[in-house]
């Protein structure tokens, strides 16, 4: 059991990392686009809209980066999980209120439709945070005070 | 997870942040054409304002024949299944589809737009129409998917010619 502890917590680094880092290039390009998205949630308020647009898709880079290389890797577990956090509970107040929007999580153009299905993938991206931020002496790192 | 863990797990979340928000900071600053960071109310209402119908009513208004429907889907055009008789005005041909309609479709007609059921390029549609002065414009809620489902006929797009504009086939 203690073997496996390494390969799940890189499996889940990398996934968490690629999946973010995918997710962050649309947005990056399409900072315009991706602030319709946020506007559709009608949940930021218009002095926040653009900032929170330009920012959001850097952050998900910058933690991406961070998983895969293993730098600050606790940090960006925990930024990781509260950045799902916050998309959960977004699907889920679109949800509970009707929006027939896209996520926007992978793309600015169209995309999925906001629906249960996207809640259990940010289930498990939620849980797949979990094994980087308990066990992070394990799995390769290039942060000086994580070597295992 | 120990506390002392915890607060330094903090730290580094706090130092990532710092790093996007710099990130964030210089790639705007960079771009040629920087998103304003103070966003507009106006033109991000308009895009919500264009009221959406079911897709029973659609199918009524349909049928009574007063109303123009409007595909939006990105790869509408010639040749491409959609609601009979429709026309296309895609979001990123916005003005070639405009124009190409601009002696059929007038500012006092009502219309229903329609797309594959996703709102977010339907609505940006709805706007420049709305903005461009048409004054009826609805969304039809569940798009092209739902019609079929509700039993809706359907046939091929109406796309008159435009010389030196020609519609690609997607």
């Amino acid at each position: 059991m203690k073997n496996l502890a390494p390969i799940v917590v890189m499996t889940c680094r990398l996934v968490l990392g690629g999946v973010f880092i995918y997710a962050s290039w649309d947005k990056l390009m399409d900072p315009a686009g991706f602030a319709q998205n946020i506007h559709h949630y009608r949940m930021v308020p218009y002095a926040l809209l653009h900032p929170f647009a330009l920012f959001l898709p850097m952050l998900e880079m910058v933690v991406g980066v961070a998983l895969i290389l293993g730098v600050h890797l606790r940090g960006a577990a925990l930024l990781t999980l509260l950045l799902n956090v916050m998309f959960i509970v977004a699907i889920s107040t679109a949800l509970v209120r009707g929006l027939d929007i896209s996520c926007g999580c992978f793309n600015t153009d169209g995309g999925h439709a906001v629906g249960l299905s996207l809640l259990v993938r940010d289930f498990l991206l939620l849980l797949a945070c979990l094994p980087p931020l308990l066990f992070q002496r394990v799995g390769p790192t290039l942060s000086r005070s994580q070597k295992y | 997870m120990s506390r002392q863990s915890f607060a330094r797990s903090g730290v580094q979340a706090l130092t990532l942040l710092l790093v996007a928000a710099v990130l964030a900071a210089a790639g705007w600053a960079l771009r040629p054409d920087p998103l304003p960071l103070v966003a507009d109310p106006v033109a991000y209402e308009l895009e919500l304002s264009a009221p959406l119908v079911e897709t029973g009513t659609a199918l009524q208004l349909f049928d009574e024949g007063n109303h123009f429907f409007i595909d939006t889907r990105p790869s509408a055009g010639p040749g491409v299944e959609t609601i009979s008789g429709s026309f296309v005005i895609r979001e990123k041909e916005f003005a070639d589809d405009l124009l190409r309609l601009m002696d059929v479709l007038y500012p006092e007609d009502p219309v229903i737009l329609f797309g594959d059921g996703n709102l977010m390029g339907v609505s940006n549609v709805a706007a420049r129409l709305q903005e461009r002065g048409f004054t009826s414009v609805q969304i039809m809620r569940s798009g092209l998917d739902g019609w079929q489902k509700a039993g809706g006929a359907l046939g091929e797009a109406y796309i008159p010619e435009m010389p030196g504009a020609p519609l690609e086939e997607s």
